[in-house]
């Protein structure tokens, strides 16, 4: 298992400057989002579909960064490693709920639950959560790479995050 | 749970009990068929319990007796894996267990009824790594436009059925119906498709080979000579 934290794009400026609609809440971001130089080039990774209707089932909101009637393609690797759209949460939806980050990740893991029942070989996962951090106007993102189960220390490496 | 589901359940149970003691490479081949037969019989037998459920709007018994036609699947996959064997035909073989690998995933996704299954999914994967040598896979990496969803037909972003999940007997499919680009084709060991691997080799000396059985192959042949399973283009 492996949790990198590494400096992330301002989430705000580089989506106007990509014309797409600034996330206010939690977005899920393409790919190459920090390194995109036009809307044309986006892509999301396969599982942004799945993800957004497990958030609208679970009463989760989330802020398009697609304007209406666009759409951004996928990537689809067969490969039984299990990859998650980079989940971008605003410092003022963190403000109002601590605890947002945990509720999504636990939608997630519950997904995963069923997605890798059946399966006897590595259950991998691969998650990037990048956290708004207001008055230093940037974003730090984590990365996370390791067994499903494991996504707890996801959530204590977001909170000790949050703190720096 | 619906009372013909619970008797069914009995049955298959004591079925499954039954024919896996043909589940040895030992065991006669006739009564390895046999034992074939008595499934697809059962399989039919599942899948008109499942359509009554579907005409009676009961979710739970359909998916249900989906879970149990995937069991059944896996059970006839993993024999006609034991007869391909004898057959010397290592290619559909392999086939047939990759089979009973995916119907043992799907009936332990569709309901609670196959949760006992772990135990035969790890025996699948001891199967794999026993009876076969280790096997290249491909997994591509595409741009997708544009996919529909297989239980409604919307496109698969836009209604609420999520791939993997079954719905009335059915588990939803993601249909990959645009492509934009194709990226890369990878060489990976843990592959989503594991019928999607290299068939055939050059050694050192120049003489191509199948993978399986190590004998040598004409240069030319037909890409589906040996391997016959196509799977359609679509996602779990």
């Amino acid at each position: 298992m492996s949790i990198i934290t590494s400096e992330y794009v301002d989430v705000r400026t580089q989506a106007l400057k990509l014309g797409c609609n600034a996330p206010t809440a939690l977005a899920l971001l393409p790919i190459n989002f920090d390194t995109a130089k036009s809307k044309d080039e986006l892509v999301h990774e396969d599982s942004v579909l799945t993800i957004r209707k497990l958030f609208r089932q679970a009463g989760i909101t989330e802020t398009k960064i697609e304007k209406d009637g666009e759409k951004i393609p996928y990537e689809q690797r067969k490969s039984f490693e299990w990859v998650a759209p980079t989940l971008f949460v605003s410092a003022s939806l963190l403000s109002q709920n601590a605890n947002f980050i945990s509720i999504a990740l636990n939608v997630i893991s519950n997904y995963l639950t069923d997605y890798f029942k059946g399966i006897v070989s590595d259950k991998t996962v691969k998650i990037d959560i990048v956290v708004e951090q207001t008055e230093k106007k940037k974003s730090k993102r984590i990365q996370y790479e390791g067994s499903f189960e494991g996504l707890d220390e996801l959530t204590q490496a977001l909170k000790e995050i949050r703190n720096l | 749970m619906n009372e013909k589901v619970q008797i069914f359940q009995v049955e298959f149970s004591e079925a499954a009990n039954d024919f896996q003691k043909f589940c040895f490479m030992t065991r006669a081949k006739e009564l390895q068929l046999e034992a074939c037969a008595a499934l697809e019989a059962l399989r039919l037998q599942a899948s008109k319990i499942k359509q009554e459920a579907i005409n009676s709007q009961d979710e739970d018994a359909a998916n249900a007796m989906l879970s149990f036609e995937e069991m059944i699947d896996a059970l006839l996959n993993e024999l006609r894996m034991w007869v391909a064997l004898k057959e010397d035909d290592a290619d559909t073989a392999w086939n047939y267990l990759v089979s009973a690998q995916y119907a043992a995933r799907t009936a332990m996704q569709a309901h609670s009824v196959a949760n006992h299954l772990n135990g035969y999914v790890q025996h699948l994967y001891m199967l794999e790594q026993v009876l076969f040598p280790p096997l290249g896979f491909f997994s591509p990496g595409v741009i997708i436009e544009q996919s529909k969803c297989s239980i409604c037909g919307q496109e698969y972003g836009e209604c609420e059925h999520i791939v993997g999940k079954a719905y009335m007997g059915e588990i939803c499919l993601r249909i990959i119906e645009k492509i934009k680009e194709i990226k890369e084709i990878s060489l990976v060991s843990e592959p989503a498709n594991k019928r999607a691997r290299i068939v055939r080799l050059t050694d050192e000396n120049g003489i191509v080979r199948n993978v399986m059985t190590w004998r040598a192959v004409p240069q030319q042949i037909s890409d589906n000579a040996e391997t016959e399973n196509q799977e359609n283009f679509y996602d779990r």
